[in-house]
């Protein structure tokens, strides 16, 4: 479902991603994890096709993403941590809108936006206006219109920020619903337990090298840690911070 | 998904946006929509009264009265046409390529052409709207003075489409451009490079007025040096010059001539469109991307690579420990101020725009061929400099000035719970603005003076009254930002702040012009009424009556200061009752 080559972005004399191959399956639910600056949006947006690759290339359900962006973009639902919402519409005006972008009748956008209103609790919201929503109830708003058109891969960049416990715990079932459903998640965040709880397979990019990839259990044996992801997560950054330190030295 | 689909959802999205705009100024207060009725009204009637009364003017000068008013068209839109695509490349980088909604649409199944394309119509109409507003009292007046049918009205505003149209291709083809190969931050420097040069041309370029020749009885000769200067507005090429023309001719009703022209300007705004999108195809994503990606860039020059570093060299901070009476918060509070105009390079754009056209006003004053030896004219221009100098004054303290305050929304909370608080905060916002704006009028008011050999008391009096302006007009600019500060609302509030030029659009950005512009009027006239009587008297200005000239100035001091005083007040009690 997502498949990069030889993924590479420079910025200027800094190289933000570093050849990076990876491989996610369908239904996988994929934890993209590593410290500050490490390259995390960056591939997500050569991912989405918003940068184009220095190098290497990104496949999503094997379409290139810069040779084929539309019919890639047609499968993506991409949900930035900033995410933009239009101030003056209703939640439903706003789902009526992205679902007709998608190509998506009205009545069948009406039907699914129904159905996620519930699942997301945002009945109570339906004739505000977005610009009187609290943060976590745009999230929220947000997150239900990427669902809308049933996207075969969901690419997320930290969703859980700003969200109460309650609506925290709908995006993951969600999430999660979808993954076995059959739906990719490619899910960034810096929340080591929601990767620990949720992800099927889990890589670590630490200053745009891919340091580690695997489940939970591999990652932990690799790291020769046998307690919690954090453990593991700070010894393999650490590794690697150590090993670029020598390689620069 | 097809262009028209998208343009139609778009469209349908953005017309309920915009009715929910207008439907909520009922609930805004009483106060915000006359302000703004005041401003619409008052503008379109006196606009209308002064060029009907220009127009008149030269109808009365036989002979030369039909060809001036005409070329008085020519001039005022090729004026606009320049205008226009300085206003489409300021609109169209930031809605391009620093818009969320663009980098959004970017994700979403569309062609980033249909992107583009959007956008482009976008920046045309907001890029567009004020300067149609801005002229129409000249259409008018001009429609009146030429005696021409109501469908002469209807034809000028089919004929200003097509019109529009091309500075937006223009100015769009330039930002992509820039985009596609200009890295950002040698861009910041070719601005910088160009005020500098501007500047340069100025100071270098200034020689002492010669007193022209010409005589009241040599009016002819001097209309006919007028319109041997503004030729340039009626060079065939220029697109301006085809409105102008087209315009003329439905006035004179020679409809061939009238549509020649209108198929002229629509064929090179088709023409334009289609060159802008097939270049967008290749230039916008890879601009966007570039744009998006650029890393420190290093020009090989070790001025300029040194100087993109200037504040961490601790310059900034020696140049700022060397001002007397500042604290150690104060001068802090002033370095986060520099460092953060200096580092936002879409501020800087608009700021050498301004100062651009504030040169080329001040270089050109000495091409005007009036009678210099006729002391009437001279102390006339010389009021007509400080006026333009107080209401360019007047739009760059509210531009840049008055959205302070408002920019420190996300960071209000770190700056007002320091110790020394918001009240200090804002008393240091109006004195570095009002420092920032003396240097430069100041600057301005001495150079245009030596340039119209305006006697040194009267250079005084204007130096004297451009200082109280500057403090007047930082003033109301930081006072009324901070008592209608635009921090958004509800969830909105730590998204909206940041871009200075949507936070002039509110309500306060209006007010502040306006009130700005009262006092302005208020000096001015105050300062000319006894100059004005000397003249009338029969009494010259070299010789000097001071008295009258001397009460009238004190006069201004007062007025400044109320002017000063009263909104910094008011908005220091506001922030002491803040709630963050």
């Amino acid at each position: 479902m997502i498949r990069t080559e030889h993924l590479t972005k420079r910025y200027g004399s800094l190289t933000a991603v570093n050849d990076l191959n990876l491989e996610i399956a369908q239904g996988e639910f994929f934890a993209f994890l590593g410290p500050n600056a490490a390259g995390k949006t960056t591939t997500i947006k050569l991912l989405t096709g918003l940068l184009k690759p220095t190098v290497g290339r990104a496949l999503i359900c094997g379409f290139d993403i810069q040779q084929n962006p539309v019919e890639a973009r047609k499968l993506i639902s991409y949900v930035p941590d900033l995410p933009f919402l239009y101030d003056k519409l209703e939640p439903m005006e706003f789902m009526l809108f992205v679902g007709q972008l998608y190509g998506m009748e009205r009545s069948v956008v009406l039907r699914a936006a129904d159905e996620l209103f519930e699942l997301f609790d945002l009945n109570g919201n339906r004739t505000q206006l977005i610009e009187d929503l609290s943060h976590g109830t745009r999230q929220r708003v947000v997150i239900a219109s990427a669902l809308l058109h049933n996207p075969r891969v969901i690419i997320i960049d930290e969703p859980m920020i700003g969200l109460d416990p309650r609506s925290a715990r709908v995006v993951k079932d969600v999430l999660k619903a979808r993954s076995r459903a059959g739906t990719t998640v490619f899910l960034s965040t810096h929340i080591l337990h929601i990767a620990e709880e949720l992800a099927d397979r889990v890589g670590i990019l630490n200053r745009g090298k891919l340091i580690a990839v695997g489940s939970i259990d591999e990652l932990r044996k690799a790291s020769g840690q046998g307690g919690a992801l954090e453990d593991a997560f700070l010894m393999l950054t650490r590794e690697a911070q150590q090993a670029g330190t020598l390689v620069e030295s | 998904m097809d262009t028209l689909m998208l343009f139609r959802l778009l469209l349908d999205v953005n017309a309920r946006a915009a009715r929910r705009r207008i439907a909520s100024l009922r609930q805004q207060s009483l106060l915000m929509v006359s302000v703004i009725a005041l401003f619409i009204v008052g503008y379109s009637i006196s606009g209308y009264f002064l060029f009907s009364l220009g127009f008149k003017h030269l109808a009365s000068i036989p002979g030369l009265g039909v060809l001036l008013a005409d070329r008085m068209l020519y001039l005022f839109f090729a004026f606009l046409f320049v205008m226009l695509v300085f206003s489409n490349m300021i609109i169209g980088y930031s809605s391009l390529f620093k818009s969320q909604e663009t980098a959004w649409m970017l994700t979403l199944p569309v062609r980033p052409t249909d992107v583009f394309r959007w956008k482009l119509a976008e920046t045309t109409v907001l890029a567009s709207w004020a300067f149609l507003f801005l002229s129409a009292p000249l259409m008018l007046a001009y429609g009146v003075a030429r005696h021409v049918s109501g469908w002469f009205y209807l034809k000028v505003f089919v004929l200003f489409l097509p019109f529009t149209v091309i500075p937006a291709a223009l100015g769009s083809l330039v930002i992509l451009l820039v985009a596609r190969y200009m890295h950002r931050r040698l861009f910041k420097w070719t601005l910088f490079g160009l005020g500098i040069g501007a500047i340069l041309i100025v100071v270098f370029g200034l020689k002492p007025m010669q007193v022209a020749e010409l005589q009241q009885a040599q009016m002819i000769a001097a209309m006919n040096q007028l319109l041997h200067n503004s030729n340039i507005t009626v060079q065939p090429l220029l697109p301006s010059s085809w409105l102008a023309s087209s315009m003329i001719a439905w006035g004179e009703n020679w409809t061939s001539r009238g549509l020649f022209y209108f198929a002229v300007l629509l064929s090179n705004a088709l023409m334009a469109t289609l060159v802008c999108v097939t270049a967008s195809s290749r230039w916008f994503y890879e601009g966007w991307s570039r744009n998006h990606s650029q890393g420190n860039l290093l020009l090989g020059v070790p001025l300029l690579d040194s100087n993109i570093t200037l504040p961490r060299m601790g310059l900034l901070d020696s140049l700022v420990r060397m001002l007397p009476g500042l604290d150690s918060s104060s001068r802090a509070l002033v370095i986060k101020d520099v460092r953060t105009f200096w580092r936002d390079t879409s501020q800087w754009s608009q700021f050498v725009i301004f100062f651009g056209l504030l040169g080329l006003y001040v270089l050109n004053l000495r091409n005007v061929t009036y009678d210099w030896s006729n002391e009437y004219w001279a102390t006339f221009v010389s009021f007509l400099n400080v006026g333009a100098s107080s209401m360019t004054l007047a739009t760059l303290t509210t531009r840049f000035v008055f959205p302070q305050f408002s920019l420190e929304g996300k960071r209000l909370w770190i700056i007002g719970m320091g110790p020394w608080g918001l009240k200090r905060v804002l008393l240091e916002k109006f004195w570095l603005s009002s420092i920032g704006a003396m240097s430069i009028t100041v600057a301005l008011t001495l150079t245009s003076s030596a340039m119209l050999k305006v006697p040194a008391w009267l250079t005084l009096l204007f130096t004297a009254t451009v200082v109280l302006m500057s403090l007047a007009l930082c003033g109301i600019a930081v006072g009324i930002g901070a008592l209608f500060p635009n921090f958004g609302n509800g969830s909105t509030a730590n998204r909206r702040d940041d871009n200075p030029a949507k936070i002039v659009s509110g309500f306060g950005g209006t007010l502040c012009f306006l009130v700005s512009l009262v006092y302005i009027v208020i000096v001015i006239g105050t300062e000319a009424l006894p100059m004005y009587s000397q003249f009338t008297d029969g009494g010259l200005a070299r010789e000097a009556r001071p008295l009258p000239m001397v009460t009238a100035w004190l006069f201004v001091s007062l007025v400044s200061l109320v002017a000063t005083i009263v909104p910094m007040t008011l908005a220091l009690r506001h922030v002491e009752k803040l709630e963050m």
